[in-house]
Order: C-alpha cells, then sequence, then structure tokens
C-alpha cells in the first residue's frame, strides 16, 4: 500500500540534509543535489511510476543496512582499462556529452548522491569481440558502470545476477564499435532499479541481450541514442516472473541522426500474481530520415492472475522511415503442450520447453535453459 | 488380448455427440484402415485414443493390452506404446526438432529404465531416420514444423513415429498432401515399422496409401460408430461408390 511507503519529498529532504558521500569526490553531484532540490524525486503513482510503486524502493534507499557485496568482483581481458572511481584518472573517461539528462533519470541523482562503487572501463581500440568484461560484484549499493568503447574495438560487458539498489551502465560506443552487453537479473527479495543509457556514434553498434527472473520490485530503464549516421541497435530482453515478482522494463530508443536501426525484441512469461510491463518507445527526431526501427513484445500469461502491460510507443518526427511494431498477450499454447505430452514428455516438462522456446526468440542462450532448470 | 480395444466410445464436444457407440479391436500385427467421411469423426476418434483435452468422454472404454487407458494422461498413454500421427501437426517455432525428438527419447528411455541415449548416438539415429524419410537433416535443426510445407510436416511425424518405436500407432491422415514420392517414401517407412509385435490404425480418405500398406482390416466411420468392416476390397469398392449406398 502507498501510504505505508515514505514519500519522495521525506526521502529528498532526507538525501539533500545528509549531502554526498565522501567517495570520488571529483565524481561532480552538483547536478544531482540540483536536480533533486529542483523537481524533487518521482512521486508515487506519477506517470513513468504508473505501474511500479516507487515507494517500495524509496523505502529500500532509507534502510540502514542492504544486502552487498564487500569486495569487487570483475574481470577483464588484460587490454581493457578498469578504474574505479576512486581512481581520479577514472574522471577521464567521461566524455563531454553525457549519455542521459539526470531531469528524465532522477533516480539517477540519487544514485549520484549516494554512490559507493564505480567503474571506468576503456575499450581501446583494436580490442576483439571474443574479449569479455565480466561485472559479478560491486561493493555498494549504489553503483555506476562507464564502458567507452573506442573507435573499431569490440567487447562483450557481462552482468551477473547480483543485489544493488541503484546501477547505473553508461556506455560510449564509438565509432564503427561493438558492444555486446548480456545482463542476467535473479534474487527473488530484492529492490533493484537500474538505468542503462548508451550513446552509439556513426557505424557503432550495441547489442544487449537481458534475462530478468523475479524480483520483489525490478525497474529497468533503458535508453539508447543512436547519434551517428548508420548506427545499430539490436535489444533482445526475455523474462520470467512468478510468484508476487514485480519487473517494470521502460525502453526507449532515440533514432537522433539519419539512417539509424533498431530492433527491439521482448518475449515475457508472467505466472502466478506477477506483475510484469513492457513500455518501449522509438523516438525519430526530426532530420533522423532513413531511419528504420521495429519493436516486437510478445507476452504469455500462464496464470490469470498475473498481470501483462506491454505498450509499443511511438513519436516519429520524420517523414521517410521505416517502423513497425507488434504486441501481443496471449496463454500458452495448449495444442503445443499436448503435442510435446503426446511424445511422453511430462507435462511440467512440456511446458518447460514451450518457455524456453518461447523466451529464446528474444533471446538465444544456454542461460535460459540452465536458469530455467530445463534439461536439455 | 487385443493390442487396441475400444469399447462402445461416446464422446461429446461442446455437448455435441460425436462418437456414438464405437467399438474397434486390433491385434498385434494387424493394420486397420479407418474410412469415413468429412466429419464423420475419425479425427476425434485418433485424439480421443491420445488423450487430448477438450473431449468428454461420457461412455464407454479403451484398453490396452486389456489395460483401461480411458482416463490417461497423454503422456501415460505415449509410455504405454501409443502414438498419434496428427492430422494438422502444430508449429513450435523456438523449440528445435532436434531438442523435442530428443525430450521425447529421453522421456521413453526413462519409462523403460534405459539410459537416455547419448547426443551422438541421438544424433545418429536421428539422422538416420530423416534420411529414411527422405528429409533433409536441416530439419532437425529448424523449429518444431516451424514453417515446414503440409508434407514435410507429415514426414515429421513418421520420422518420430520411427524413432519412438511404439507398440499402436495410429495415422491420421498421414498420406494427405503427400505427393507421389512422398507416398512411396512415407508408406515404405510404415512398412519398416511394422512387425508382429505392433499395429497400426491407418485413417485415410484414398485407396491409394492402401495399395502399399495393405491392411488386414477396412473399417467405416460414419455417424459416430463403425457401420461396416471388411477386408481391403471394402475401401476398393468405397473407391468406386463413395459412402451413400452405406446408409441404405
Ligand atoms: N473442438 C471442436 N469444437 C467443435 N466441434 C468439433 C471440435 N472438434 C471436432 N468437432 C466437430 O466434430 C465433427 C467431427 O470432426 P472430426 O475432425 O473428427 O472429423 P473427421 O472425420 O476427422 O473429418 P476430416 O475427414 O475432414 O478430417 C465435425 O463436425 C467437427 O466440426
Ligand atoms: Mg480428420
Amino acid at each position: 500500500m502507498a501510504g505505508s511507503t515514505p514519500d519522495e519529498a521525506a526521502v529528498a529532504r532526507r538525501l539533500l540534509q545528509t549531502g554526498p558521500n565522501d567517495y570520488a569526490p571529483w565524481f561532480d553531484r552538483n547536478a544531482c543535489t540540483a536536480v533533486i532540490a529542483d523537481q524533487g524525486l518521482p512521486a508515487i503513482r506519477s506517470e513513468a511510476w504508473k505501474y511500479t510503486n516507487v515507494g517500495r524502493w524509496y523505502e529500500t534507499v532509507l534502510e540502514a543496512t542492504r544486502p552487498v557485496h564487500r569486495e569487487t568482483v570483475v574481470e577483464s581481458p588484460e587490454e581493457v582499462d578498469v578504474r574505479d572511481f576512486s581512481d581520479t584518472r577514472a574522471a577521464d573517461l567521461f566524455g563531454p556529452q553525457a549519455t542521459f539528462d539526470l531531469t528524465r533519470y532522477p533516480l539517477a541523482a540519487v544514485n549520484g548522491l549516494l554512490l559507493g562503487a564505480g567503474l571506468a572501463i576503456r575499450v581501446p581500440a583494436g580490442c576483439q569481440a571474443s574479449q569479455t568484461v565480466r561485472i559479478s560484484h560491486l561493493p555498494s549499493a549504489y553503483q555506476h558502470c562507464l564502458v567507452s568503447v573506442e573507435a573499431g574495438a569490440a567487447v562483450e560487458l557481462v552482468e551477473e545476477p547480483s543485489p544493488y539498489t541503484h546501477r547505473i551502465v553508461e556506455a560510449v560506443v564509438h565509432e564503427g564499435a561493438v558492444l555486446r552487453h548480456r545482463r542476467r537479473q535473479a534474487g527473488a527479495s530484492t529492490r533493484e532499479c537500474s538505468l542503462v543509457a548508451v550513446n552509439v556514434a556513426t557505424g557503432g553498434r550495441y547489442e544487449l541481450s537481458q534475462l530478468s527472473l523475479g524480483a520483489d520490485l525490478r525497474r529497468n530503464d533503458i535508453l539508447v541514442t543512436l547519434a551517428g549516421d548508420g548506427a545499430e541497435t539490436a535489444l533482445q530482453s526475455a523474462w520470467r516472473v512468478d510468484g508476487r515478482a514485480h519487473l517494470d522494463n521502460q525502453v526507449a530508443v532515440e533514432h537522433t541522426l539519419p539512417g539509424g536501426t533498431s530492433r527491439q525484441t521482448y518475449r515475457g512469461v508472467a505466472a502466478g500474481r506477477a506483475r510484469a510491463v513492457l513500455n518501449g518507445r522509438i523516438h525519430i527526431a526530426p532530420g533522423a530520415q532513413h531511419s528504420d526501427a521495429t519493436l516486437s513484445t510478445k507476452n504469455l500469461l500462464a496464470d490469470a492472475t498475473a498481470e501483462v502491460y506491454a505498450k509499443p510507443e511511438l513519436t516519429i518526427f520524420a517523414n521517410d522511415v521505416k517502423c513497425s511494431h507488434g504486441a501481443t498477450v496471449g496463454a500458452m499454447d495448449e495444442d503445443a503442450v499436448h503435442y510435446f505430452r503426446s511424445r511422453g514428455i511430462d507435462e511440467d516438462r512440456a511446458r518447460g520447453l514451450f518457455v524456453r522456446g518461447f523466451l529464446r526468440e528474444a533471446i538465444d542462450d544456454l542461460a535460459v535453459a540452465e536458469t530455467l532448470g530445463v534439461v536439455v | 488380448m487385443s493390442l487396441l480395444r475400444v469399447d462402445e466410445l461416446r464422446v461429446d464436444v461442446d455437448d455435441k455427440t460425436i462418437l456414438n457407440g464405437l467399438s474397434l479391436a486390433v491385434d498385434a500385427g494387424e493394420v486397420h484402415a479407418v474410412m469415413g467421411p468429412n466429419g464423420s469423426g475419425k479425427s476425434t476418434f485418433a485424439n480421443v485414443l491420445a488423450g487430448r483435452p477438450g473431449y468428454d468422454v461420457t461412455g464407454g472404454t479403451i484398453a490396452m493390452d486389456g489395460a483401461d487407458i480411458t482416463e490417461l494422461a497423454p503422456e501415460e498413454r505415449s509410455h504405454r506404446g501409443l502414438f498419434l500421427a496428427f492430422q494438422y501437426p502444430v508449429e513450435i517455432p523456438g523449440v528445435s526438432n532436434m531438442e523435442f525428438l530428443k525430450a521425447a527419447v529421453d522421456a521413453q528411455a526413462r519409462i523403460r529404465g534405459e539410459d537416455e541415449p547419448s547426443a551422438p548416438e541421438f544424433i545418429g539415429r536421428a539422422r538416420d531416420a530423416a534420411s529414411r524419410l527422405d528429409l533433409d537433416v536441416d530439419f532437425l535443426k529448424r523449429g518444431v514444423n516451424d514453417g515446414f510445407s503440409g508434407g514435410e510436416k507429415k514426414r515429421n511425424e513418421i520420422l518420430q513415429m520411427l524413432l519412438l518405436e511404439p507398440r499402436l500407432a495410429v495415422l491420421d491422415e498421414t498420406d494427405s498432401g503427400l505427393d507421389i514420392d512422398a507416398l512411396q517414401v512415407v508408406a515404405a517407412g510404415i512398412n519398416a515399422f511394422r512387425d508382429e509385435g505392433n499395429a497400426v490404425v491407418l485413417v485415410t480418405h484414398y485407396q491409394r496409401l492402401l495399395n502399399y500398406v495393405v491392411p488386414d482390416r477396412v473399417h467405416v466411420l460414419t455417424g459416430g460408430r463403425i457401420v461396416r468392416s471388411g477386408d481391403r476390397s471394402l475401401a476398393l469398392e468405397l473407391e468406386e461408390k463413395g459412402y451413400g449406398w452405406l446408409d441404405a
């Protein structure tokens, strides 16, 4: 119930009173303070938080103790330069242009004031796609990863499931560079919000493969800006939530310059009393001619008690573009389940096989099998 | 004891009676053909044998080897050796044919108390069955029936039959939609499958298949029951005269 959760004004007051902590003093918190002081934090039931009770997240923010891993566990290849924000040279990686606007993502300002773990990851030109940077754990509930993939370089960034209260992953994909981003999200009792903000330059490519399992509250804000001619992105996300899990995906792909291509594919399964939200926005700015954008979201309601909100949203201000979208919500295909069972596969396995096949349309990944416990 | 014995089976769909006292007995080593006009209840019968949900069995029994299976779950019937080649096999994109077949073969091995075949062993068997049916091995990698042509779907059903080696195979219009060459390939598959220990029930509209797979008995299903049974000459007679004369 909203009444039992702290309101946004109380949280904002507390944050402004306490002020920023002393981690990475070079990191600019003035903008964060200004946003919270000027516009305040999102109110419960505000438009952007229509489906998710942000008050429950505020509750977590105000809690004194949070389950957090004590040390940084990150694997990375030698040629990739990884620096903690406590190293002032990490500051050099922040370019002149922000990947997102704090006024639009005010929770990122909360992150800024409470920040306790930051990583600046520089992937130099020449780094190959087979290289992986794997983030397993960071030692604070408020985390910020900044990734810069330099011109022509390619890398895979993997986020393993690990608890946090707010995580920012910012990435700049320079000319002709490729970033493959794989996210695995799990942890039934956590309340986690995250922001992924990516700028893709001319000829660059950003791929996201995200698998989310249940959480008490999980909100993923994703913003990809195609800021160069011929920039590309493919966002593929699958989720399976059950029990009382809550998952809210708010995705925006912005074509700001001509010739960009975006592909968004979402497949979700909601069971029990879970709630899953996908708001997928395609924004094509004036002048972003020859943009090519698609969005497909398909949802399975495994139980009538589960809730799904799947909404594509288009704001198109250029006339010579290709854009298509589709959204479906349906029940499991009982004919398919029967077909499997008629071949001797028991009902649970048949449903598992079907769900896995369904999710695979978004992420073709053995991890799905492992995570869902379906035997190959 | 008959391998399959159906007694006075009555089935409603959406409160409409479709099968109305159907009886049929099939012994091991036999092939029976079931013919009948469109909408006479042949697929209903086949689906009820396989335990498909949505059919209301209001009377009668289905027994395999003397054991009543009328109430069993579809997978339990499969475990007892029942196999239905569907008239309209369902498309399941996302699940590869190979993965599906392996899950089915593994389930069967578990029931029989055998070890699940290793991946290479299984792939060898699947490729072998595919080549016997003139199916390109690429079909094993594609989604289950996903984008398969009508004839490819039918051959995929027979492929599953060859891998699962059931005791009773019910083939619902597996010959429909097959070109002449494919018909012979499928017929050869069925003939290779036949032996003294198993039985086949062929639901078909055409005498043509019966030239290749010679039935021991031919039955006519109309109005929800078997109205006439005979040897293979009955199929020839039906081909010539249609079903109208049976009403008389
Ligand atoms: N799920 C259903 N809902 C309503 N009616 C059904 C359903 N399934 C079957 N029927 C009806 O039952 C009757 C028998 O159908 P069935 O598919 O068994 O016929 P069939 O003999 O296999 O025909 P065909 O030769 O065309 O394949 C038809 O009138 C059909 O419309
Ligand atoms: Mg039929």
